[in-house]
């Protein structure tokens, strides 16, 4: 069963993300600020983690660039979710090596499906 | 007899039997000190009520929260092909459960629908939306827009505008043009998005000013609202409120409407001269030859910054009719008005640069090191 971490300081966006990945047949770890997210990520090998951008302590770029730069974990994809569309953000955020945005509002089965490729995606590399 | 006893003892005697023997003036500090001690229990006691009853309000919230939240997380995860009316049928007897009728939980229950709302697109948003309706919360949003307190109101205008209950747009317009700045912004905001037929309409009866934040609030709404049929903006421009006309000229400039040609040749004589301006340079921007000679007419009559803008616009259009005219201001007084009318006789593709190293050999060495600077391509305009 596919692993996946999801950070987001919202509990009401986090229990929703839960509930549907968990229901998609996924393992599901969730951290509901930057720096619970940041230790998980330590601890723990995730097949995928979907973080949000702005988090309390620690933010969803600094977990990604953590991620990207060890090398045991720069292969985990890593979905940022922004409600911010902005053209620096995205660049940034691509630019240390995420593998996808999310833009609020977004339709969660879509999210299922995009979840399902990069898992898929990386299972085969 | 204890400490205690003889403290109360003693303070009991003061006030009975002691009393009536004291001066005057011990007598009424006695009875001062009497009052703010009383005062002080009584408000002690209230406190303690006030921190009980919030206690028990936090936890109540708490456990609806939460017990909300799951419901709601339970129907967000249905599948894309699953049906909306059934998926509503399943869940009401759950919501029905919920006391609806308690001021509190009705609000929570509100809060975490328009929050998933605001989060989520497609099934999810269909089945959220209908939901509301379901469980008559759209009738409570409909009773606060109503409301006499202004706040309420604007609660209620966002409810309605986040859920799109649009039947409530009509109640919405009378607010478009509201006293309140705070109020009329939000109705705005929300009649667009609502408004399926005329969601312009409040620009027709906008007397107050739209405040220049709230115009870039307006102005990306309108641009980035992709269900919207955009409107030619130029019946606008006849508006007495500037505000309305500024608003309209940005979104004309934003969709290139060259319909607007006429207003905009018209609003060259507007007495405001923001609105000069922004006429001046959508005109150079949508590049309308016709308008020169217009922008000539008032040309003189102009402060410099509208001048400059002027000249900026000669040059975008570039049609060669005022080269003349351009080349005359390069003996203005104004350094400003030199330089930007060498660019604008710089930006003519056919003729441009040819024309400057002409004036360049008929002028003085001070306007003809000016020509060198705008001549030289690594030189960025200002």
């Amino acid at each position: 069963m596919s692993r996946i971490l999801i950070a987001e300081d919202e509990v009401l966006m986090l229990k929703a993300l839960e509930f549907k990945l968990k229901k998609d047949g996924y393992e599901v770890d969730m951290a509901s600020d930057g720096r619970q997210a940041m230790e998980k990520v330590k601890a723990n090998t995730y097949d995928l983690i979907l973080t949000d951008i702005m988090m309390p302590f620690v933010g969803g770029m600094e977990i990604l660039s953590f991620i990207k730069n060890d090398p045991l974990k720069k292969n985990t994809p890593v979905l940022l979710i922004s409600a911010v569309g902005l053209e620096n953000v995205v660049l940034e955020g691509f630019s240390l090596g995420a593998d996808d945005f999310i833009y609020k509002p977004f339709n969660l089965n879509e999210l299922s499906v995009r979840i399902k490729r990069y898992i898929k995606q990386n299972e085969f590399n | 007899m204890s400490i205690f006893d003889n403290i109360f003892h003693y303070i009991g005697q003061l006030y009975t039997d002691r009393l009536p023997y004291f001066p005057t003036n011990i007598r009424a500090s006695l009875m001062i000190i009497l009052f703010c001690v009383i005062a002080a229990i009584e408000i002690y006691i209230y406190i303690l009520f006030k921190r009980i009853v919030k206690m028990r309000e936090e936890k109540q919230i708490k456990y609806w929260k939460e017990h909300i939240g799951n419901v709601l997380a339970n129907i967000i995860v249905y599948d894309e092909t699953d049906n909306t009316a059934e998926i509503i049928s399943h869940f009401y007897p759950r919501f029905k459960k919920i006391p609806l009728g308690n001021k509190i939980v009705n609000q929570i229950v509100v809060n975490e629908i328009l929050l998933y709302r605001k989060n989520f697109t497609g099934k999810t948003a269909e089945v959220l939306s209908q939901l509301y309706r379901k469980l008559n919360l759209d009738k409570k949003t409909r009773k606060k827009i109503a409301n006499r307190n202004w706040d309420i109101k604007i609660e209620g205008i966002r409810e309605a505008n986040e859920m799109e209950i649009v039947e409530l747009a009509s109640a919405i317009i009378k607010y478009t043009d509201d006293e309140n700045a705070l109020l009329r912004m939000e109705a705005q905001a929300a009649y667009i998005k609502l408004s399926a037929r005329e969601p312009f309409h409040f620009l027709d009866r906008a007397r107050e000013r739209i405040l220049d934040w709230h115009q870039v609030v307006l102005f990306e709404i309108i641009t980035k609202n992709k269900k919207l049929t955009i409107p030619s903006f130029s019946k606008w421009l006849y508006s007495p409120n500037d505000t309305v006309v500024m608003l309209c000229l940005k979104l004309i400039e934003h969709f290139t409407q060259f319909d607007a040609e006429e207003e905009l040749k018209r609003l060259l004589r507007h007495h405001n001269p923001k609105i000069v301006k922004k006429s001046v340079e959508i005109i150079g921007k949508l590049e309308l030859a016709n308008a020169e000679s217009f922008m000539f007419e008032i040309y003189f009559d102009q402060s410099e910054e509208i001048k400059l803008e002027i000249l900026n616009a000669f040059g975008r259009i570039s049609s060669g009719q005022y080269a003349d005219f351009l080349s005359s201001r390069i003996y203005s007084t104004d350094i400003k008005i030199k330089k930007e009318a060498l660019y604008a006789i710089k930006r003519d593709p056919d003729n441009g640069k040819n024309k400057l190293r002409e004036i360049y050999n008929q002028t003085t060495p001070e306007n003809q090191a000016l020509i060198k600077h705008v001549l030289d391509d690594r030189i960025k305009q200002e």
